[in-house]
């Protein structure tokens, strides 16, 4: 087998840990949509879902370990692009009322 | 003495046929392509779901307290859950332990098809109660509730067709398995199969605080 093959092999431990972590963050969602925070709510949502998919995209699918740089730019390219569709949609939306 | 020579280069020539010409990482890299064109496809609708949110976000926050939040997020433990026998089903083959393997795959298969069937009994219900897209029902309602529904429909039936043909994919894998065509020395489409369950997770993880915890 190759060196970098063992590299990458995970231990059963860790992806228990990663599983328990998710479903703490899960339950955290839960309940943080019960307080009364406003417009962050969404915001907090959102941050704990990011957090939820960094650790599956690092442990489970092993993104922490991948050693070529072209696997590393893969998520921040997308989000990248994706940001840019964001802005560019709402920068219409929030300019459309004053159009009649 | 030519002969000899011409003896050497044979079996280096036979060395080299019998090793199996095939690219591990490119093959990855080409599950990641996948994957990021995944993420830009469900991305497209999430903006079309924000855009309508912030036009409506009033009749948003109705329509959704009408979705079963404990059903939801059971179905999210189901989900996480299915993602660790998944990831270990594979370390399992990497390891050489083929029946763990099998035994961790057919769970995450049998986790994959339970999701399913909450996510046809949550559907069932709102379709009893006359909810669903273009029903009479539905089209009395506010504009944003339309919208949510719609979304909601769109959304999780796109995310549930991703779960079944992984099943399908998963189901593939087994045989492969059972075959001991996928072993310790070549696992690869088994862990490209198990990237596209963990993206099909992800996709879960935000779905369900947009569509069942909105405040």
């Amino acid at each position: 087998m190759k060196p970098e093959e063992e590299i990458r092999k995970a231990r059963y431990k860790t992806y228990a840990l990663v599983w328990m972590t998710l479903i703490i963050l899960t339950g955290i969602t839960l309940s943080a949509a019960g307080w009364e925070l406003g417009g962050w709510t969404v915001l907090i949502a959102l941050a704990i879902a990011g957090t939820k998919s960094g650790l599956v995209l690092n442990y489970f699918m092993h993104l922490r370990s991948e050693r070529l740089t072209v696997f590393k730019v893969i998520i921040p390219l997308v989000l990248a692009v994706f940001l840019v569709f964001i802005l560019l949609t709402f920068s219409d939306l929030a300019f459309r009322g004053g159009v009649r | 003495m030519i002969s000899g020579r011409l003896m050497k280069e044979m079996d280096e020539v036979k060395e080299l046929v019998s090793e199996e010409v095939r690219d591990d990482t490119g093959a990855r890299l080409g599950m990641w392509l996948f994957i990021l064109s995944e993420i830009l496809l469900f991305g497209g609708m999430f903006i079309l779901y924000s855009g309508y949110r912030y036009k409506n976000p009033v009749d948003f926050h109705h329509a959704s307290r009408e979705l079963d939040v404990i059903l939801g997020t059971f179905n999210t433990i189901v989900l996480l859950t299915s993602s660790l026998s998944m990831a270990a089903s594979v370390a399992a083959t990497q390891r050489g332990q083929r029946r763990l393997s099998m035994v961790l795959l057919m769970a995450t298969m049998a986790l994959g098809l339970f999701f399913l069937a909450i996510k046809g009994f949550e559907w069932g219900t709102k379709i009893e109660h006359g909810i669903y897209p273009n029903s009479p029902t539905l089209l009395a309602r506010a504009k944003g509730e339309v919208l949510f529904f719609g979304l909601y429909y769109m959304m999780t039936g796109l995310h549930g067709l991703h779960i079944l043909v992984g099943v399908c994919i998963l189901c593939g894998m087994l045989i492969f398995i059972a075959k001991n065509k996928m072993n310790r020395m070549r696992f690869v489409p088994l862990e490209n199969s198990g990237l596209y369950w963990h993206l099909v997770d992800i996709i879960w993880i935000f779905l369900y605080p947009l569509f069942y915890l909105i405040t």
